[in-house]
């Protein structure tokens, strides 16, 4: 059962039903006691109504602005940096070194008993490796492109993470 | 100068960079959100530190704002969590204050305000007896009577539903005056 209170609220606040509504305005105007609470509530809900905001200091929207620039200045240069353009610049970069190594693989004729003469030390080494019989099935198959490719990448990932550590703890050390 | 654009034109201007819409934005809503702050933090430093970190949260994750409320109701929850999380923070009890320090808190921020004859209005007595209610009750009315929410807005903020709302700010209003009353008869007791 709601009290008297508790329904003139609801009728102020214009919350309870129509019907209800109707029978709550019927008892202000029929009944003293519900009249008279009814004035009151009023009257308190009307001062409610007119309390005017607390100001914050002057410089207020600055500080926050301020605040908001100094977050950003403070982010990571990896968050500000568009994924896709490195992603671009990574395939161009293993695209290159892939095509270069290719070529290289094509073009050096390491396989040519009739070159090997002409070759520089390291290649004949490398001619001698490739015909041993243990180790020539490694000779221009495509495993050992797979092989030295995700070598490369490997090398280039590592570098960039210690580069990044390097960084960071310089960074660190700052005052 | 206040940007006659909408919340919604102002976020999206944001979004795309444009700094200045977020601050018209900060702004249009700093008033409310100050007071909805002091409500917790009880003096105005700690109220305006809350305040700045609210708007600083609003920005961050201004982009994950859904635009099925309004601005301000997504605002003031961020308020109410965040103030939540500093009354807990200075371990102050989220669900009582105490009157006696509140009072003194009150009159010393009274006092630093200038004319104190000047702000014994009535709506400086209602303040006071908002201040000396329960962060909770305070907020309700607060969100109610200056943040224009409606009940459902107020249960979004609070994250309760919105016939607990109505419940809440029955008894809060009703505690209140209890509180109004007090004060201005021991003001008349002190006059006399």
């Amino acid at each position: 059962m709601k009290t008297i209170e508790e329904q003139l609220w609801s009728y102020i606040d214009g919350t309870c039903t129509t019907d209800e509504s109707k029978a709550i305005a019927e008892l202000i105007a029929a009944d003293e006691t519900w009249g008279s609470k009814y004035a009151d509530l009023l009257s308190f809900d009307q001062q409610l109504e007119s309390i005017e905001l607390d100001e914050p200091s002057m410089g207020f929207t600055f500080k926050v602005m301020e605040g908001i620039r100094g977050e950003y200045a403070q982010q990571p240069l990896k968050s500000k940096i568009n994924q896709n353009i490195i992603s671009v610049i990574a395939a161009f970069f293993i695209i290159s070194i892939t095509a270069l190594l290719l070529f290289l693989w094509v073009s050096v004729p390491l396989g040519h008993a009739n070159m090997s003469n002409g070759l520089p030390q390291q290649l004949k080494h490398a001619e001698t490796f490739f015909q041993n019989p243990e180790t020539k099935f490694l000779h221009g198959t495509t495993l050992l492109n797979i092989f030295l490719m995700v070598d490369i990448v490997l090398a280039l990932f590592l570098t960039d993470a210690y580069l990044r550590r390097k960084k960071a703890s310089k960074q660190a050390l700052r005052p | 100068m206040q940007s006659k654009l909408s919340d919604i034109e102002l976020i999206e201007a944001s979004l795309s960079g444009n700094q200045s819409a977020y601050a018209d934005l900060v702004r249009r809503h700093q008033r409310f959100v100050f007071t909805l702050a002091l409500r917790f933090a009880k003096n105005r430093e700690d109220a305006e530190e809350i305040a700045q970190d609210c708007f600083i949260k609003a920005h961050r994750s201004l982009a994950s704002f859904q635009k099925q409320s309004k601005f301000s109701t997504w605002l003031y929850s961020i308020v109410y969590t965040t103030s939540m999380t500093f009354l807990r923070k200075k371990k102050l009890p989220t669900d009582y204050i105490d009157d006696e320090n509140t009072y003194i808190q009150l009159q010393n921020y009274a006092g630093s305000s200038g004319n104190l004859a000047e702000n014994r209005s009535r709506s400086y007595y209602l303040n006071e007896a908002i201040g000396e209610l329960l962060p909770d009750d305070a907020s309700i009315i607060t969100l109610f009577y200056m943040g224009e929410q409606s009940l459902d807005e107020i249960g979004k903020v609070l994250g309760i539903e919105s016939n607990t709302v109505k419940v809440k700010l029955f008894r809060a209003r009703q505690r209140l005056k209890e509180k109004l009353e007090k004060n201005l008869k021991s003001e008349v007791r002190e006059l006399i």
